[in-house]
């Protein structure tokens, strides 16, 4: 059975690949040329672009650090039904040098103007509520030493660099295997997990306080690199049961995939529901239990204007909580919609769209008018947030798509592989 | 004929030929009937068309009543029964009443779905009609069974008993009730 299994399918190749790769490529070059465009358009201005710009990274990079650590915990449990899909993430983190070629023109603006075109905190003189600047103020001067241009950059470009070697070592194992079938890569692999778990941890939480975090520097949330982790399992396990779905459909999967591995990925999909909503619920509790306003303005930012009517903002935290949270919760409970394949694909396109309403509603308040209130959600500016999501979407699916030939559809010769094929409840 | 059996009991000799043999039975419409194995046989509960359990829904009942619980109570005591503030918090929010129910909800989820699985599969059960059965005890070895029981509406003695020799199944026996 199993031999029958490894050898049937698995031989089918990828030959419209190409062809989608390319368009892939075109979709993101013309988000990414819109998103350009945007520069120009009088009213949206640098600002307005650029912040949208790392909404659309932060999204994407949370989907590869999501793939990165879901492989690495593959590996460090051993488990066997995810070998069939790992795969498809390993191929997925071909797009994390990608993601750095798009990261630099953020990289570059703190050298650009005075340097806050989006993090407040690189331009020292700007003035902060009460008439201080940024250079005078106890609370930045107590952060420098993390919060300063050269570690942003330097961090940055390390974290990419650590990831893109996690992936480099992953994926060389993974596919060396399918070749020679030595089990010294899965050793291999299981070292890298061991040691990279940690990395990717500590990684992505710094990653996430620099680039979403330090947008309000004088904010802070212990709560804030796992609430980023949690989207970032999401966001990879929703576009991993899109994959599943799509190489079902075309031919690749059938044969390979049972209904228990959508089981599977969708309860590891249900799990995570709970553990963002955990998460998230806790931050928002603890400073609303305490109430201290070094904390609260956060939130108060993000519900109320500064004579206080309720802003947009309320609603969108509304939808975070319904959408992000209540709704897939209910929704994945039940078993059909976890296996059957047109019920369980809305609801990974849903979980991605929520992602991206949580990540703006991190980032995007950070746009304020004159006033200091945050300016609505629902603006033109969301038009530039699109097209950063669809502009550096091409390029991640391109890379994916570029990836996907150079190896076979399934790891044929992991030890774990027969397992994985007779994946049972 | 003078008592009614508990049952008929056939034996199969391989995993497979009993699968095709529950499929069988399935269709020819039974449904107070059970396979005896020596392990678990993969996709056999399909083959004898079972439907999934309906623990799943208890789980749920008792989560709910455990979230409805845990804001209640906090509700009730803080708002009603004793009115304190705390903190310059309100007498009640569903902020802080969230974690308790949260628990709640996890404690009666598990409370119902270790009851609710009890009362589905009616363990602990310490005998049982086929334990008579002299070669019951190799259904944990290597041999498979299939019991069909009495009181199953399609139920017919001599046809029931053609049936599973048709399908396959050697040693056809009654068991005593």
């Amino acid at each position: 059975m199993i031999s029958q299994a490894t050898t049937a399918p698995v031989a089918l190749p990828a030959e419209s690949g190409d062809a989608s790769a390319k368009k892939a490529l075109t979709v993101g070059i013309v988000g990414i040329a819109l998103t350009a465009i945007g520069l120009l358009v009088p009213g949206a201005g640098a600002k307005v672009v650029a912040t949208s710009w790392l909404v659309g990274l932060t999204f994407w990079s949370a989907m590869a650090i999501g793939m990165l650590m879901l492989v690495m915990i593959h590996h460090i449990f051993d488990a066997s039904w995810s070998t069939v899909i790992r795969r498809q993430f390993e191929h997925g983190l071909a797009s994390f040098k990608w993601l750095l070629v798009l990261f630099i023109p953020l990289l570059i603006t703190p050298w650009i103007a005075h340097g806050d075109l989006v993090w407040p905190w690189m331009n020292l003189d700007g003035e902060i509520h009460g008439g201080h600047t940024v250079g005078h103020d106890p609370l930045y001067l107590k952060k420098a030493g993390f919060l300063n241009k050269w570690a942003f950059v330097f961090g940055t470009i390390g974290f990419f660099l650590l990831w893109m070697w996690l992936s480099a070592r992953l994926r060389k194992a993974s596919f060396s295997q399918d070749s020679d079938g030595d089990l010294k890569w899965t050793f291999m692999s299981r070292k890298t997990a061991a040691f990279g778990i940690p990395i990717g941890a500590l990684t992505l939480t710094a990653a996430a306080i620099y680039w979403v975090k330090s947008l309000e520097y004088h904010w802070f949330s212990t709560m804030y690199g796992v609430w980023f982790f949690a989207n970032c399992a999401r966001g990879a396990l929703a576009i991993g049961i899109l994959i599943m779905i799509w190489l079902w459909n075309r031919g690749d999967y059938k044969g390979v995939l049972n209904t228990n591995h959508f089981y599977s990925i969708g309860m590891l999909s249900f799990a995570f529901t709970v553990f963002w909503a955990y998460v998230t619920f806790s931050q928002y509790f603890l400073i609303w239990n305490a109430n201290v306003p070094e904390e609260t303005f956060w939130y108060n930012l993000r519900e109320l204007n500064h004579d206080g009517s309720t802003n947009q903002w309320w609603y969108v935290g509304l939808v975070i909580l319904f959408g992000h949270f209540v709704v897939p919760f209910l929704y994945l409970l039940s078993y059909k919609h976890k296996v059957v394949h047109s019920k369980i694909k809305p609801a990974a396109l849903w979980i991605l769209g929520v992602i991206l309403i949580d990540v703006c509603y991190n980032v995007l308040p950070i746009l304020k008018d004159a006033h200091g209130d945050a300016r609505p959600f629902l603006t033109l500016n969301l038009l530039w947030v699109l097209t950063s999501v669809v502009g550096v979407g091409g390029v991640c699916v391109w890379s994916y798509l570029r990836s996907l030939p150079t190896a076979k559809l399934i790891p044929i010769r992991d030890p774990r592989i027969g397992e994985s094929l007779t994946h049972h409840e | 004929m003078a008592v009614q059996p508990y049952g008929v009991i056939a034996t199969f000799n391989t995993a497979p030929e009993l699968y095709h043999a529950a499929e069988q039975v399935r269709d020819a419409g039974y449904r107070h009937w059970d396979c005896i194995t020596p392990f678990p046989v993969h996709g056999l509960d399909k083959a004898m068309g079972l439907k999934r359990s309906i623990v799943p829904r208890i789980s749920l009942a008792g989560g709910i009543t455990g979230f409805i619980t845990g804001m209640t109570m906090i509700w009730w005591t803080g708002a009603v029964d004793y009115p304190l503030i705390v903190g310059g918090k309100p007498l009640f929010s569903p902020m802080f009443a969230f974690p308790v129910s949260y628990e709640l909800t996890i404690l009666f989820t598990a409370f119902a779905t270790i009851i609710g699985m009890f009362l589905v599969n009616g363990l602990p059960r310490h005998y049982h009609p086929v334990l008579k059965y002299d070669h019951i005890v190799r259904g944990m070895d290597d041999t498979f069974f299939i019991v069909i029981e009495a009181r199953d509406p399609r139920f017919n003695l001599a046809n029931t008993k053609a049936m599973l020799e048709k399908i396959g199944g050697a040693a056809v026996t009654e068991l005593e009730p």
